[in-house]
């Protein structure tokens, strides 16, 4: 005997007590029975007393009996008893129901074989098959086993606990839609193992996923499945044509005002496909490209969008096929910035050479006698960079500030002495100001030896002291480098030091406006950002943000940056002065379909299923109590008029 | 049921063909269809008075008209009518007895009768006068003069209820006093009452009454159907008795109880009376073509 609410003595206890409880009741139900009559004259015997007694005798056994047998029926129901051991225990099934982004796919016009509410209406995806096959599996499985819904994508979650009232997983089936991401078929088996194990009480049952089976490349070369004697695989036909977008990714080209876009479209069906691609820039088209692809194979289209400007670039993929998800991503593009360069030169035919190899900085020349101590708007602050080549004004200005040579004076750049031909110049190094630079006997005509104050960095230095430093304000909004010596004299215009020192001073003045931009338009999911080994060394410097800009997690990894997205979003990993844009607007697509092992079970079971098989008898238990109850009633009850049998001839007689 | 007629149509027809049976003759009881040794119809002449217009021309004195030459009217001295009794029972003991096999309590089994032998009495142009009692002798309803009176009487049966403790020897003194005429005394009850009813009945026929005794039951009455213990309560004194009840018990009861029966029975006859013991579970048309003709109180 097995009892799974209530123990032997438990059960033996509680019957004990409405066993009792039912003999007093009936014992007293039978003492207390009161009856109106029209006359009490024929029950009295003349010459004896009344007999007025009070025994406590059982009169109806029978009855109690009953009674009894019945209360003990309905208490071994309630007590779910059930005969057999082990095998005959409820147990306990997951079901890791298929939620990845290919389940959206418009539902091909086979149906899942046995399952119960096949959707065929118009319009139906691969989720509402699913939805069918798990809701038919369910309705297989006895009432009393335990069942836990876990949604499976790109991360296994589960939906219910163990749940005994079918109902709520029939619920929680009904509410679960496609995700964003690629199924991890391994992470959701071993977290239903995983979890069945943990379940503790009962049998562990089945495990049962339903769902297509398709699987990225990356999880079918990793696929690790636990061993599951009890696996049963609800396959649901998605045999549809499908091409869509993999990626669309855009990068600044070089030396232009224009971007680079690329769009890899991949074929999921079985035939070659030709498909159009279609991009748009704020709605204004920008091309179309048309492509064969091959079976399974995969094709680029590349487009170039001259804009400095910031917008949305729209790429939609011509025509429509049974999933609509991958058929069009959106590529946010940033401003293109530059730096506003105002230098205030004598002779400007230097320093113009330099400033022009750059399309990022736009120099506006000056005569220093038109130098004005204006403060730069707050808005291009930032942006905004003012050259005083071989001056002292007046008046020091503030902002992003670069003093070439700056003459003796008082003010800023305090000078201690000047040295022709300075030796063995050393460069201060882990500062960006010096960047690569390593060269030592760097030819300087003349050089002056500044008096550095406190919080000065010193960039360049010989035995004499500092000859270029850099300071930085106290609200870190503005900086000022100050070089004391011409790097634009003709004894420096072939040096390398020259234009790397510049680029160096121009990153660090505006370093949003000289970061390489590099974003794409990828799938959400498990996302693997390259970066350098310099970057991937300071991983201090990483970050990965949200549309939000809140942190999230990553993994450096082979010089990889890992990081998770559930959902459709816009993802920034930013590695030191480069800032690489992710639009997870894409859904996880597939490359390989599974192919279970030849041990599973497979389909909704049939109707001789062993799974079918219901323990319960507990309905029965319960149903023989009431009957039992009801006739006690029918024959015992106050209703019936116990030894009287009215017949007409009695009567007639009688009367 | 409280909005329903006490007899219906079709059973009403059936009872137009019988007539309620008395074997004594009663002076003053006429109308009906029994035989009266009085002649004449029990008129007495008493005066003369002159004839006017409008008299009835057979009660004018041909005789002396041919001596005197004057109408003179004869005028006779009528008998009153002395009607049907019918004492009803409506003490609570009659509202007991609807549990076992009956489809109904003694007391609407015993309107029923009522209302059936008035209507028998109406048809046959008899005056019925019922008399409700219980404790004492209350207000009656007389009805006569055929069977559109019979609405009346039925309504009156229908708005009587049963309550008060019988008492058989107040009421048979009140109704003596009440009615000394003599004439034919129908009694509808179950005679249970705490004070023995016997000596009650007596006294009712040695006034010179035609007893017809009515006597209604239950089959719990008779044959108990509990078994155990049980506290028994009586309807009429609200008394307690707390018994043992088991076949031999029963069985002392019902003996009793018969014995009670052939007691009342037997008043009934000694009287050159009727008696009629009617249990609740039969039919009240069985009661009335079977019982009640087999005892010649109606036929």
């Amino acid at each position: 005997m097995l009892f799974l609410n209530l123990s032997l003595g438990q059960f033996l206890g509680l019957f004990s007590a409405v066993a009792a409880f039912s003999v007093a009741l009936y014992l007293l139900d039978r003492t207390r029975r009161k009856e109106v009559v029209a006359t009490l004259r024929f029950w009295v015997v003349p010459g004896q007393p009344s007999p007025v007694t009070r025994r406590r005798k059982i009169q109806q056994p029978i009855s109690l009996l009953l009674q009894l047998l019945g209360m003990a029926l309905l208490l071994l129901a309630l007590a779910e008893f059930q005969f057999g051991g082990r095998q005959s225990q409820r147990r306990d099934h997951v079901i890791v129901l298929d939620t990845s982004a290919w389940m959206g796919a418009q539902a091909p016009g086979a149906q899942v074989p046995g399952a119960a509410q096949v959707p065929n209406r118009p319009g139906a995806t691969l989720m509402d098959l699913a939805k069918a096959g798990a809701i038919g599996w369910l309705r297989a499985v006895p009432s009393a086993d335990r069942v836990m819904l876990i949604r499976a994508d790109g991360l296994a979650t589960p939906a219910t606990a163990w749940e005994n009232d079918h109902r709520n997983i029939i619920k929680a089936i009904l509410e679960s839609q496609p995700g964003a991401t690629a199924l991890n078929l391994s992470q959701g088996l071993n977290f239903a193992s995983q979890i069945q194990k943990a379940a503790g009480s009962g049998v562990s049952g089945e495990i049962v996923y339903v769902g297509p089976g398709r699987l990225t490349a990356r999880e079918a070369n990793n696929l690790n499945l636990p061993n599951l004697p009890a696996l049963r695989v609800i396959a649901v036909n998605d045999d549809v044509a499908n091409a869509g977008l993999r990626s669309l990714g855009a990068r600044r080209a070089p030396g232009k005002d224009a971007w680079d876009v690329l769009a890899r479209i991949h074929n999921y069906g079985g035939s070659p496909r030709a498909v159009s691609v279609t991009l748009a820039f704020g709605n204004a088209p920008e091309g179309t490209r048309t492509v064969v692809i091959p079976a399974g194979g995969e094709q680029e289209a590349s487009f170039q969008v001259n804009t400095r400007a910031a917008g949305v670039l729209d790429a939609r993929l011509y025509p429509k096929d049974a999933f609509l998800g991958d058929n069009y991503a959106a590529l946010e593009i940033p401003q293109m910035r530059s730096v506003h360069a105002i230098v205030y030169s004598d002779q400007p035919d230097r320093i113009r050479p330099a400033l022009a190899s750059d399309p990022r900085v736009i120099a506006d020349f000056r005569p220093t006698a038109q130098f004005k101590a204006e403060a730069p708007k707050a808005d291009t602050l930032l942006d905004t960079l003012l050259i005083l080549d071989r001056f002292r004004p007046a008046a020091f200005p503030s902002g992003n500030v670069l003093w070439i040579d700056p003459p003796s004076g008082p003010g800023a750049g305090v000078i201690k002495e000047r040295v022709d031909h300075p030796k063995e110049i050393s460069w201060t190094p882990d500062q960006p100001l010096t960047t690569g630079l390593r060269v030592r006997d760097l030819q300087i005509d003349q050089a002056s030896v500044f008096e550095p104050a406190t919080g000065d960095m010193r960039l360049a230095s010989i035995d004499k002291g500092a000859i270029a430093i850099a300071s930085v304000s106290s609200d870190g909004k503005s900086h000022i480098v100050t070089l004391g010596f011409d790097p634009f004299a003709p004894a420096l215009r072939y040096e390398l030091a020259t234009p790397l020192l510049l680029a160096n001073v121009l990153r660090y003045m505006a370093p949003d406006v000289f970061r390489d931009i590099d974003v794409g338009t990828q799938s959400a999911g498990a996302v693997v950002s390259p970066v350098t080994e310099e970057q991937a060394a300071g991983k201090n410097s990483l970050q990965v943000l949200s549309e939000a800009g809140a942190s999230l997690p990553f993994n450096v990894r082979d010089r990889q940056v890992e990081f998770f997205a559930g959902d459709a979003s816009r993802v920034r990993v930013i590695a030191g002065n480069n800032e690489r844009v992710y639009s997870l607007t894409l859904p996880e697509m597939w490359d390989v379909k599974w192919t279970p092992p030849a041990t599973v079970r497979h389909g909704v079971p049939a109707w001789n299923d062993a799974l079918r098989r219901s323990r319960d008898i507990w309905p029965f238990l319960a149903a023989l109590g009431v009957v039992l109850l009801l006739i006690e009633w029918y024959f015992y009850g106050r209703h019936a008029a116990a030894g009287l049998q009215i017949s007409r001839p009695k009567l007639e007689k009688a009367a | 049921m409280a909005n329903e007629p006490l007899l219906d149509r079709e059973f009403l027809e059936r009872l137009e063909r019988l007539t309620i049976h008395w074997q004594r003759s009663f002076a003053g009881l006429v109308g009906g269809h029994n035989r009266s040794r009085f002649s004449g119809g029990g008129q007495e002449f008493l005066d003369h008075r002159h004839f006017h217009q409008g008299d009835d021309l057979r009660s004018v004195n041909w005789r002396a008209f041919m001596r005197l030459d004057k109408m003179f009217l004869k005028m006779f001295q009528i008998e009153p009518r002395v009607p049907v009794r019918l004492l009803l029972d409506t003490s609570a003991s009659m509202g007991t007895g609807e549990r076992t096999g009956s489809s109904s309590d003694k007391f609407t089994f015993a309107r029923r009768l009522a209302a059936a032998l008035c209507y028998v009495g109406l048809v046959r142009l008899d005056t019925i006068q019922i008399l409700p009692f219980s404790t004492d002798l209350r207000e009656g309803k007389t009805s006569g003069g055929g069977r559109h009176r019979y609405r009346a009487a039925a309504q009156f049966l229908e708005g009587l209820e049963s309550q008060g403790v019988t008492d058989f020897h107040k009421v048979v003194r009140e109704f003596l006093n009440e009615y000394p005429q003599r004439g034919l005394v129908i009694v509808i009850s179950d005679f249970l009452d705490e004070a023995n009813c016997e000596k009650a009945l007596q006294y009712l026929a040695d006034y010179g009454n035609e007893l017809m005794l009515l006597q209604i039951w239950a089959e719990e009455d008779r044959t108990p159907p509990w078994t155990g213990e049980v506290d028994l309560e009586e309807a009429e004194t609200g008394g307690h008795m707390r018994i043992q009840v088991d076949e031999e018990a029963r069985r002392r009861y019902t003996e009793a109880f018969d014995a009670f029966t052939a007691r009342i029975k037997e008043i009934a006859l000694r009287n050159d009376g009727k008696y009629a013991a009617i249990p609740t579970s039969l039919a009240l048309e069985d009661a009335i073509f079977g019982t009640m003709i087999r005892t010649r109180s109606i036929a």
